[in-house]
């Protein structure tokens, strides 16, 4: 596999824990343009505490998930109660916030001869764990993917249990959730903690194979792609999401020709897709028709 | 025994109920019509904790249930139907019953279920599903919670004579003795069929009462 490609798939597969933080906050019927923030989060906190603190990767994958989980939870229980359009705007306020916070943190440091840790807009540089244990891309590709699937398998088990049922009814008609008992609240705070938790484990392996961030990188047109994956691949299943994110980084990106265009091309295809899919490609109708229909063939 | 009493509720200074008292007691099946705007749907509205009264106590087996949210009403028993069918229309009505925090044993669920005879109707999506059966599997997913009142806001919408008086056969066959219904309803053919006392809503007669043991209607019904 030449390293352009190994690259490219890493990036597809990276992005794609942040296509599925937006689908989880999406399904409970929240907007959110801020999920880039907890992506963020993630990636600075494994960057400080492998790069400066020589810490575990296994705690430091871990404590981003936890940082993006809590950030967004706090996030959430904030503005809970402006739902809708104001939770979106809340959510991008957010992620300006962080963003514009870490231009202006300049705390850079000289470890081994190297410079490193958080210096404003020139960012977070030479966080060398990928080095320092000789992973090459392809390793590192594997790596990813295997957490990827670990991820996908688990919404997988959880898509069929009753409180992705009861999400998803919030995320749709909140009234009759409170007339079957069902405490919206509740659901929009654990998913939103849920995403961040996702987008922070993301942000944590990006750090780790980009082996240098900076705060321009988590600004809001990736919290915008995010959302349109999610959009375009339909909220019906998780493979949704990274369908748009193969069809955007994976295609678009990728062929070099069109890569100056991407934004053009990647707007226009949005537009048309949602012409001929309304509720996306995978959408929850669709996913549930084929799931009834397997489902009484092997019974 | 759930109680509403003497419950006001005004929309920017326009009043729409006033005074009204409704005691419900296990078993009881009442009936509550009126003409449009006479405040049916909000009656039931405030009854489930989706509007707040202006003035006027909620009550459940002494219990006040004022200002609390919805869905700790629909939890502590008090469920509703609404007036269009409203089931969530991605998810298949298997997981429509699995939605619902449902009480009782899987057994007994799949027996309600098929004694309704909606076992067909399963693996469907709501718009496979003809209407009338939408209406039960409505009804159905209430049952399934055991709820000690049960509110069913213009059940007959969209249904015909023949349906409707399948519909209310349906309804008196399956509801617990212990249930306490509230039918709203303008079809007066329906509501004979279901319940022992009919109220009826009219604004140039506030405060009405009524206390469905000792029988007694209301209004011009």
């Amino acid at each position: 596999m030449s390293l352009y490609v190994a690259s490219t798939l890493t990036n597809v597969a990276l992005i794609s824990f942040l296509a599925l933080s937006a689908y989880l906050v999406l399904v409970v019927g929240e907007v959110s343009f801020g999920q880039q923030a907890f992506f963020g989060i993630g990636a600075y906190v494994t960057a400080t505490v492998t790069a400066i603190f020589d810490g575990h990767v296994v705690g430091a994958l871990l404590l981003s998930t936890i940082a993006g989980g809590l950030a967004a939870l706090i996030l959430a229980a904030l503005v809970i109660r402006l739902s809708g359009l104001y939770f979106a705007i809340a959510s991008l306020c957010f992620a300006e916030l962080l963003r514009l916070t870490l231009l202006r943190i300049r705390i850079p440091l000289e470890i081994d001869g190297r410079t490193t840790g958080m210096d404003g807009p020139e960012g977070f540089s030479n966080i060398r764990w990928i080095f320092e244990n000789n992973f090459e891309v392809t390793d590192f590709l594997i790596l990813t993917v295997l957490c990827l699937a670990a991820l996908l398998v688990l919404l997988f088990f959880f898509e069929r249990t009753t409180i992705m049922l009861r999400a998803r009814l919030v995320g749709r008609d909140a009234i009759l959730a409170q007339s079957l008992g069902v405490r919206p609240a509740q659901y929009r705070l654990a998913f939103i903690g849920l995403s961040g938790m996702v987008a922070g484990f993301g942000g944590a392996l990006f750090a780790l194979f980009n082996t240098h961030i900076e705060p321009q990188m988590f600004g809001v047109m990736l919290g915008v792609h995010a959302l349109a994956y999610s959009i375009i691949g339909g909220l019906g299943a998780p493979l949704g999401p990274l369908i748009g994110v193969g069809i955007d980084i994976g295609l678009l990106e990728s062929i070099r020709a069109l890569s100056e265009y991407r934004m053009i091309a990647f707007g226009g295809l949005v537009a048309v897709l949602l012409i001929l899919f309304p509720q996306g490609l995978l959408s929850p109708r669709v996913v549930n028709q084929l799931r009834a229909r397997i489902w009484r063939r092997h019974v | 025994m759930f109680e509403l009493n003497r419950i006001t509720k005004s929309f920017d200074g326009v009043r729409v109920l006033q005074d009204v008292s409704l005691v419900l007691r296990p078993g009881n099946r009442v009936g509550l019509t009126g003409g449009n705007g006479t405040g049916k749907s909000t009656l039931i509205n405030i009854a489930t904790g989706f509007l707040d009264p202006s003035s006027g106590q909620i009550t459940l087996d002494g219990q006040s249930l004022n200002g609390l949210p919805p869905w700790k009403f629909s939890r502590l028993g008090i469920r509703r139907s609404f007036q269009t069918a409203r089931l969530i229309p991605t998810v298949t009505v298997r997981d429509q019953f699995r939605i619902g925090n449902a009480v009782g044993n899987l057994h007994r669920r799949r027996a309600l279920i098929e004694k309704c005879g909606l076992s067909e109707f399963l693996d469907l999506l709501p718009f496979e599903v003809p209407l009338p059966v939408l209406r039960k599997v409505e009804v159905v997913r209430a049952l399934l919670a055991d709820p000690a009142v049960m509110f069913l806001d213009e059940p007959s919408a969209g249904l015909s004579p023949t349906e409707l008086t399948s519909f209310a056969h349906f309804i008196s066959e399956n509801l617990h003795d212990k249930t306490a219904l509230m039918v709203v309803e303008h079809r007066q053919d329906l509501m004979r069929l279901l319940v022992e006392n009919i109220m009826t809503l009219d604004r140039d007669e506030p405060g009405i009462r009524v206390d469905s043991m000792p029988m007694k209607v209301v209004g011009s019904a």
